[in-house]
């Protein structure tokens, strides 16, 4: 089989959400003399777009985009060793560390968001679900993380959203930071009144946000959050 | 084989099979539907073009692949990531001996909920509102106002957001604190509105067990004759909160209210599987939860509606299929995206109550104007307007409905994806008469109006 013919066969597998497929065809593709960071551009994020297309068109549902994710990172794991530090940086588009704040063990939101993520290149750290705030720094901390992301969809844990700023700012690293908040009761007004850097109100405005921050040259904390989606 | 008792549900909760809560949402959930639609030759009905079925052979062929789900899957508890499975004599036992009917309140302010069938002419009892959240000073008095309106069976009503000037934490003692308050105010207000014994569901300022054990069956709080919320998460998942809650209702001879949406979009897939799933989600949680009343709500996570096509559809078959082959107290929503003081947000109500009204369901509740979202967007009158809805759209049958929610949809479908969310309660009433703005009270009579144009009978004697 060609190289051509393999590649294929990654993407493939990756719309399957086959991880073990997808590892499996992502060595064979490297043994074939595969360039690491075109098989990214010509398989995964290929198969990615699609999978981020068929998503809001209803093609697709919520579990296909998670696993799809799921091989997709599965590949990733493989190839970004083989990559050299500065190409390594041009395909990953950052760290996001996320979840949903404690009292609120809601997770569709932060699961939609953390999929999409994926598939626009981000490496997505996710915490799960009751999250204390000070759990969302430790982890930004040890994966070195460009971006916090909060999902809720309870009024009584927005509080938990602000106080992860509070306490980046209380320990000094609110600069180290990006902090973006969303979900069900989140509003563009409530993200300046916490002094978040940006809102999303959907998975693809969330995705959107975090590339802006990213490709932007500014550093958190932003003076004017930015918003995708707004809703009051 | 009886249902199992509670504490046999808690031992499977710790020794039922090993399964984490991903594999369970991404891998045994969908593979299970999908599989299930397969076999049933269901994978293809959803009909966009007539969102309200009245096909009562689809609706009992969804019935049986649902009661089949439920038996495969069992409940995953992610308190302690293990499956809790129940048996077919189990299920048939919990089914067959679930209340048909229920006395929600006390005494002539309280209101018999019974299980209802498809076009079968009595009203569907309704409880108003949605948790939408409100200040500590304004929630009485919205509270009060929808207690008020005489149309409305069952208050639920707005969620406080604040405690004493300090904000609310979920799962901390401020929710406990806020719980007890939320539950001693809203029977004062019942007492003063005049309507002492009227029924109520507690707590909706509360969202883990806390703010429950505070305001439920204490002195002075819910009753153990009020509804007590008990939600839990999708897909057919449950949790120790849940699990404290049903366990602390039962403790005071109270009645369980369960219910957990199943998602279009999400872990069930298209709309055909999130009928199934909730299908199978209303079954079980008569047997894991001894629930009293619910089962069968339905959302589409993409539009954060379920009054789109594929939400008005699910719900239409969902409900039609549990009230045709149980006599379950099922329960629904209309979920509107816009807001008060619109005509679309009227239109949204008129059609997804109407729907699941006419399909057999027992108990709605609502509304959620501009999708829940917004502090303070929520009035009294579209509470009258959709207990309105309830009680009447019984009168029609589900083709007429059909025809109806026909006409209609193509005039709020446009601003699903981008809504009106129209004004505050500030702006829609005068707050020291407690009536409608002249914009408000317009819209509403204009949207009546052309309902009953189109043949829906709105007739009130309250």
């Amino acid at each position: 089989m060609s190289l051509e013919e393999k590649k294929k066969l990654l993407s493939n597998s990756i719309l399957d959400g086959e991880e073990d497929l997808s590892r499996g065809f992502t060595d064979e593709c490297l043994e074939l003399g595969a360039d690491p960071t075109s098989l990214i551009e010509e398989s995964i994020k290929i198969a990615l777009d699609e999978m981020g297309e068929r998503f809001p068109s209803g093609a697709a549902f919520l579990p296909e985009l998670i696993l799809a994710g799921d091989a997709a990172k599965a590949a990733l794991e493989i190839i970004i060793p083989k990559i050299q530090e500065d190409d390594s940086e041009a395909v990953n588009k950052g760290t996001v560390v996320i979840g949903a704040p404690f009292g609120d063990v809601h997770d569709i939101g932060k699961n939609i968001v953390g999929a999409i993520l994926t598939a626009r290149g981000f490496k997505v750290v996710d915490l799960g679900t009751n999250v204390p705030p000070s759990e969302y720094i430790d982890a930004a901390k040890k994966e070195n993380a460009n971006i916090i992301a909060i999902s809720t969809l309870l009024t009584t844990s927005l509080p938990f959203q602000r106080e992860v700023i509070q306490i980046l700012h209380d320990i000094g690293n609110r600069d180290q930071y990006f902090v973006i908040v969303g979900g069900g009761p989140v509003t563009s007004g409530w993200t300046k009144e916490i002094n978040a850097d940006g809102y999303g109100w959907s998975g693809n405005d969330a995705a959107n946000l975090c590339l802006q921050l990213m490709d932007d040259k500014q550093k958190p904390p932003l003076s004017e959050p930015v918003v995708f989606g707004a809703v009051g | 084989m009886a249902r199992p008792e509670l504490i046999e549900i808690l031992e499977r909760t710790i020794t039922g099979e090993y399964c984490a809560v991903k594999d369970w949402d991404v891998k045994r959930i969908p593979r299970a539907i999908r599989e299930k639609l397969k076999k049933y030759n269901l994978a293809q009905s959803f009909d966009a073009d007539n969102p309200v079925n009245w096909d009562d052979s689809l609706a009992d062929e969804f019935y049986k692949a649902g009661f089949e789900l439920a038996l495969e899957l069992g409940m995953h508890s992610e308190s302690t990531n293990r499956i809790v499975k129940i048996s077919e004599g189990e299920l048939v036992d919990a089914v067959e001996n679930a209340p048909s009917e229920i006395f929600v309140g006390e005494g002539d302010d309280g209101i018999w909920i019974r299980a209802r069938k498809p076009e079968d002419g009595t009203p569907m009892v309704y409880g108003a509102s949605m948790a939408i959240m409100f200040p500590e000073d304004l929630w009485p008095i919205i509270t009060e106002g929808i207690i008020r309106e005489q149309e409305v069976d069952i208050i639920e009503g707005p969620s406080l957001v604040t405690i004493y000037g300090s904000e609310l934490r979920s799962g901390t003692p401020f929710e406990t604190m806020a719980g007890y308050l939320h539950g001693i105010k809203n029977r004062e207000l019942r007492e003063k509105a005049g309507r002492p014994g009227m029924g109520a569901v507690g707590c909706t300022t509360s969202v883990t067990e806390y703010g429950q054990f505070a305001s439920y069956g204490v002195p002075g709080g819910f009753r153990p004759s009020d509804l007590s919320l008990c939600l839990f998460p999708s897909e057919l998942k449950i949790n120790n909160t849940v699990l404290h809650k049903v366990i602390h209702t039962h403790n005071l001879g109270g009645f369980v209210f369960g219910g957990s949406p199943a998602m279009i979009g999400g872990m069930s897939g298209p709309p055909e599987g999130s009928v199934l799933s909730a299908i199978a989600c209303s079954l079980l949680q008569y047997a894991v939860l001894h629930t009293h009343v619910g089962g069968g709500e339905i959302y589409d996570i993409r539009s954060l509606t379920n009054v789109n096509r594929e939400g008005l559809w699910a719900l239409s078959v969902t409900h039609q299929a549990l009230s045709r082959n149980t006599h379950l107290l099922t329960h629904a929503i209309a979920s509107e995206v816009c807001g008060p003081v619109t005509e679309t947000f009227l239109l949204e109500s008129l059609v997804g109550v109407g729907t699941i009204a006419v399909s057999g369901t027992a108990f709605g509740t609502g509304q959620r104007p501009a999708g829940g979202k917004l502090a303070l967007y929520l009035t009294p009158l579209e509470c009258r307007f959709t207990a309105e809805v309830a009680h009447n759209a019984a009168k029609l049958s589900r083709k007429k409905v059909n025809e109806i929610a026909k006409e209609i949809l193509p005039r709020y479908e446009p601003r699903i994806a981008n809504p009106n969310i129209g004004k505050p309660f500030t702006e829609a009433y005068d707050i020291e008469t407690m009536t409608p703005t002249d914009e408000w009270q317009v819209i509403y009579e204009k949207v009546k109006a052309d309902a009953i144009s189109l043949g829906f009978p709105f007739e009130t004697d309250k």
